[in-house]
C-alpha cells in the first residue's frame, strides 16, 4: 500500500521538492548577502535612541534592491502552499478515482478501504506539513534581518514584515504553516469525497479555505485569549492617524501602544477620563480654528481624554500560535475521520 | 495433439454430445487408437471457449460407455475401440459408396435428392433390421 | 457443495428507485454462471453489492460465507471486474502488476507475468493507451492472479470486437479448468454466455426471474405448439411463461417438471436464447399491463 500510494503521489511530490528546492535556492543565494549588509548596519550593537534610526536606515537600503520582491515572494509561497495543496493533492485523492472508476479497482484487492485511505492520508498530510513547514522554516531564516530590524524601526516603507502578529506575518511563520496544510489538504479530501468530481471540489476546496483563512485572523484568533487593555496619553504617541468629520466628530486610531512595544493592537479609540468612548469634541475645543491645529491634541488632553487600546501583549505571540495550530489539526483530524465513515460504509 | 474438436452452435445438438460424437466417429474412422490421450480438459476448454464442465461430461459419458479411461492427475486415454475388423472394409466400401454417387448424378440427381434417397433407405433398412 | 454468493430479500434502493429488489439467491460453488438480462436490470448492481463497493438497503447477502467486504482474507478470495474494466490510465502494465503483487498477499506473480507475456501485452505501456480488449485481458490477469476462490466480472465482453471477445473467454475458460474457480459473468447478450455457463441467472426489472442449472432450466422449459387454447386452462404444474396466438393456434413457453402428455401438444425443446427472451417478454408483459390499468384509472 506504500508503494502505490507513492507511486500514485510520485508526481506531485517531485513537485513540491522541486519547488521547495528553487525557494531554498533562491534564499540561498540572496540570504548570506542579506546578513552582511545587517551586519554592517550596526544595528546589532545599537543603545537606545540611536537604534530606531539605524533600523530605519537599514531598511530603506534594503527597499532598492531585490530583497522586498525576495521577502513578499516567500510570504506569499508560505501562505499559497497549503491551498496549492489543499487543491492539487487533496481533492484529487478520492475524487479522481470516483471519476474514472478506478476506485473499483483499488477497493476489490486484498486491502480493506479503511487502510487504504489511512495510508494515502498519512503519506501524503506528513509530506504536505513537511513541505509548508520547511518553507517557512527557509524564510524565518532568511528573513532574520529584517524583521528584527522591522521591530525597532521608527519609519519604514518596507511592505512587509513589521509586526509578527499582522495577518500575512503570523500565517507564515511560527508553526502554524503545519497545521493550515494539514487542513486544507483534509478538506480537499473531504470535498472529493462528497462531491466525486475533481474540478468541483478543487473549487469548493479553494472557497471554503480561503473563507477561512480570512475568517481566523478577522475574527476568531483576536480572541482566543482574552485581550488586554489599557490607556494611554494622547501626547504619548509620535504618531496618531486621526479622522475628522464635520460637527466635531473625530476618531483616533493607533497601531501600537508605547509601554508595550511590539504588542498587537486589536482595536483603538479615544476615551474620556471616565472611560467612554468619545467621538465628538468637548465644546472648547471645536472651534473651527483648534481643529487640525496642533493645539487641539493638547485642548483634548486638557479636558481628559485619553487613547484606549485592546491589544494582545507579545508574550501571547507562541501561546496564538500552539493554539491556532491545534485548532487546525483538530479540525483536519474531524475531517479524516469523517472521510473514513463515509468510505467505511458504502459507495457505489 | 491426435484430434481437434470444433463445435457447430447452430446445430441444435448440446456441446457436449457433439464432443462426444466426434470421439466416437474418430474411433470409428481409426483416427484415435487404444492408448491415445485425449486432449486435456482445460485444452479443449480454452480452446473452444466452452466450460470445462462440458469437456468433463462428455470424457465421463465415453469412460461410462467404457471407450476412455481417466488417470488422474495424467490425462484421459482412449481404452475401447469401434472400429474393429469393420476398418478393414472401409476401403472398399468406400470406392463402392464413390461409384453409386457418380451414377445418381450421371441419372440426374441434386445433392438434396440424392441425400433424401440415401436417408429414407438408410432408415426403412434400420426398420427392417429391427423387425 | 457450499454456496458462494446466498442471497435473501437482497435490495437496493437508489431515492425512489429500487435497482434490485426482492434478491433471493443460492449460487452453488464450481459453476461458471450467467447472470443475464436487459441494460438497468440490476446486474451491475447485483455484482457490486456481492463486491461489497454497495450496502444493501433491504436483505442479507453473504459471499465465500460472510457479509461483503468482511475482511483482507474475503477480499482475497474474490476477484472483480468491473464495467469496461477500469485501470489506471497513467500506471504502465508492469505497475499494474506490482499494484497486484503489493495488495494481495496470494499473489502469483508468474501466473501474472505469464499471462502477460502471451496477451503480447507491452508491459511499458501505460493502460490508457491499450485497447478495449487489451485492458479487459489486463484487469482480467489482475483479477486472477490474486488466486481467488470466486471471479465477479460485469459485462467483460460487452465492449469488445468478436476476436477479443473470443480470446477473452478462451483465457477465462482455461483459468477456470486450471484453478477451479467459480465464475458469475453478467451480460445483456445470451449468446457471449452459452458456451461458458453451466448455472443461469436471469434478471429483468430489478427482480431474479428464473436461476438454476442450465441442464436443468433446458430440460423443465419446453415449447408447446398447438391448436387455439387460452393458457390458463393448462393443468397447474404448467407454468406458462410466454404465450402468443394466431386465430387458430397458440404457441406457449412452459416451465415444468412433469412430462407433456396432452396430444393436442408438438412439444419441442427451448434454446437458452429463447428462454431469456421469454422471461424478459413476461417481465415486460406485467409491466405494461399494469401501465395499462393506471392509465385506466
Amino acid at each position: 500500500m506504500i508503494w502505490l500510494t507513492w507511486r500514485q503521489f510520485r508526481a506531485q511530490a517531485v513537485t513540491a521538492i522541486a519547488a521547495l528546492a528553487a525557494f531554498a535556492v533562491l534564499l540561498a543565494v540572496t540570504g548570506p548577502h542579506l546578513a552582511s549588509l545587517y551586519g554592517a548596519s550596526g544595528i546589532t550593537g545599537c543603545h537606545g535612541g540611536s537604534c530606531g534610526q539605524l533600523a530605519s536606515n537599514f531598511l530603506s537600503q534594503l527597499g532598492t534592491g531585490i530583497y522586498p520582491v525576495v521577502y513578499v515572494l516567500g510570504i506569499a509561497g508560505i501562505v499559497l502552499a497549503p491551498a496549492v495543496i489543499g487543491i492539487f493533492w487533496g481533492a484529487p485523492l478520492i475524487a479522481r478515482e470516483f471519476e474514472a472508476g478506478t476506485f473499483r479497482l483499488a477497493w476489490t484487492q486484498s486491502v480493506t478501504r479503511t487502510r487504504w485511505l489511512a495510508v494515502k492520508l498519512t503519506l501524503a498530510g506528513l509530506v504536505a506539513m513537511a513541505v509548508t513547514e520547511a518553507l517557512s522554516l527557509i524564510q524565518s531564516w532568511w528573513g532574520a534581518p529584517i524583521g528584527q530590524a522591522a521591530r525597532l524601526a521608527t519609519t519604514s516603507s518596507f511592505p512587509l514584515g513589521m509586526s509578527p502578529f499582522s495577518p500575512l506575518d503570523f500565517a507564515a511563520h511560527g508553526i502554524v504553516p503545519l497545521g493550515y496544510a494539514a487542513f486544507a489538504f483534509t478538506l480537499g479530501v473531504t470535498a472529493g469525497v462528497l462531491l466525486r468530481r475533481a474540478i468541483p471540489a478543487m473549487a469548493i476546496t479553494l472557497a471554503v479555505f480561503a473563507a477561512i483563512q480570512v475568517a481566523m485572523p478577522l475574527g476568531i484568533r483576536p480572541h482566543l485569549f482574552p485581550p488586554k487593555n489599557a490607556t494611554a496619553a494622547i501626547s504619548s504617541f509620535t504618531s496618531l492617524p486621526t479622522q475628522i468629520g464635520p460637527d466635531g466628530t473625530f476618531a483616533f486610531s493607533v497601531d501600537y501602544l508605547p509601554s508595550q512595544p511590539g504588542a498587537w493592537i486589536l482595536s483603538s479609540g479615544a476615551v474620556n477620563a471616565a472611560g467612554q468612548p468619545v467621538g465628538t469634541s468637548p465644546a472648547a475645543c471645536k472651534s473651527g480654528a483648534l481643529a487640525g491645529s496642533p493645539a487641539w491634541t493638547p485642548c483634548l488632553a486638557s479636558h481628559g481624554i485619553r487613547i484606549a487600546v485592546s491589544y494582545q501583549p507579545t508574550r501571547r505571540y507562541w501561546p496564538l500560535q500552539w493554539t491556532e495550530t491545534a485548532i487546525y489539526l483538530v479540525l483536519a483530524l474531524v475531517l479524516a475521520g469523517y472521510c473514513f465513515r463515509r468510505l467505511g460504509r458504502r459507495v457505489s | 495433439m491426435v484430434i481437434e474438436f470444433h463445435l457447430d452452435g447452430r446445430s441444435g445438438v448440446a456441446p457436449y454430445l457433439q464432443l462426444i460424437h466426434q470421439v466416437r466417429q474418430a474411433l470409428r474412422l481409426g483416427l484415435l487408437r487404444e492408448g491415445d490421450q485425449l486432449p486435456k480438459v482445460k485444452d479443449v476448454a480454452a480452446g473452444l471457449a466452452i466450460n470445462p464442465n462440458t469437456v468433463l461430461k462428455a470424457y465421463r459419458e465415453l469412460e461410462y460407455e467404457g471407450l476412455a479411461a481417466a488417470r488422474p492427475g495424467i490425462g484421459t486415454f482412449v481404452t475401447g475401440t469401434l472400429a474393429g475388423a469393420s476398418l478393414a472394409a472401409h476401403g472398399p466400401l468406400r470406392r463402392d459408396l464413390q461409384r453409386w454417387l457418380a451414377k445418381a448424378r450421371r441419372a440426374g440427381l441434386d445433392d438434396e435428392s440424392i441425400e433424401a434417397l440415401f436417408i429414407s433407405t438408410f432408415r426403412s433398412a434400420a426398420e427392417e433390421d429391427i423387425a | 457443495m457450499t454456496a458462494v454468493l446466498e442471497a435473501h430479500g437482497l435490495g437496493k434502493r437508489y431515492r425512489r428507485l429500487w435497482a434490485l429488489a426482492d434478491c433471493t439467491l443460492s449460487i452453488p460453488a464450481g459453476h461458471v454462471v450467467g447472470l443475464v438480462g436487459p441494460n438497468g436490470a440490476g446486474k451491475t448492481t447485483l455484482l457490486s453489492l456481492a463486491t461489497g463497493l454497495l450496502a444493501p438497503t433491504t436483505g442479507t447477502i453473504e459471499v465465500l460465507g460472510g457479509p461483503p467486504p468482511a475482511s483482507p482474507a474475503q477480499l482475497a478470495r474474490v476477484g472483480f471486474v468491473a464495467q469496461d474494466a477500469p485501470v489506471y490510465a497513467g500506471l504502465p502494465v508492469t505497475d499494474h502488476l506490482r499494484l497486484g503483487a503489493h495488495l494481495n498477499p496470494g499473489w502469483d506473480a508468474e501466473l501474472a507475468r505469464d499471462r502477460i507475456e502471451r496477451l503480447d501485452l507491452d508491459p511499458g505501456q501505460k493502460a490508457g493507451k491499450l485497447s478495449g480488449g487489451q485492458r479487459a485481458q489486463l484487469a482480467l490477469t489482475l483479477a486472477i492472479a490474486k488466486r481467488p476462490e470466486l471471479l465477479l466480472l460485469d459485462e467483460p465482453v460487452a465492449s469488445l470486437d468478436p476476436l477479443a471477445r473470443r480470446e477473452f473467454l478462451q483465457d477465462l475458460m482455461e483459468s477456470v479448468a486450471e484453478q477451479e474457480l467459480s465464475v458469475v459473468l453478467s451480460s445483456h447478450l445470451v449468446a457471449d454466455l452459452e458456451r461458458v455457463c453451466d448455472y443461469l441467472i436471469v434478471l429483468v426489472g430489478s427482480r431474479v426471474r428464473v436461476a438454476g442449472p442450465v441442464e436443468e432450466l433446458l430440460a423443465t422449459h419446453h415449447l408447446l405448439s398447438g391448436p387455439r387454447r387460452d393458457p390458463d386452462t393448462l393443468p397447474a404444474g404448467q407454468q406458462v411463461i410466454s404465450a402468443s396466438h394466431t386465430d387458430r393456434q397458440s404457441t406457449l413457453l412452459v416451465r415444468t417438471s412433469d412430462p407433456v402428455l396432452d396430444p393436442a401438444w408438438t412439444v419441442s425443446e427451448v434454446g437458452l436464447e429463447d428462454l431469456v427472451l421469454a422471461y424478459m417478454s413476461q417481465a415486460a408483459g406485467r409491466g405494461r399491463r399494469n401501465h395499462h390499468l393506471e392509465v385506466q384509472k
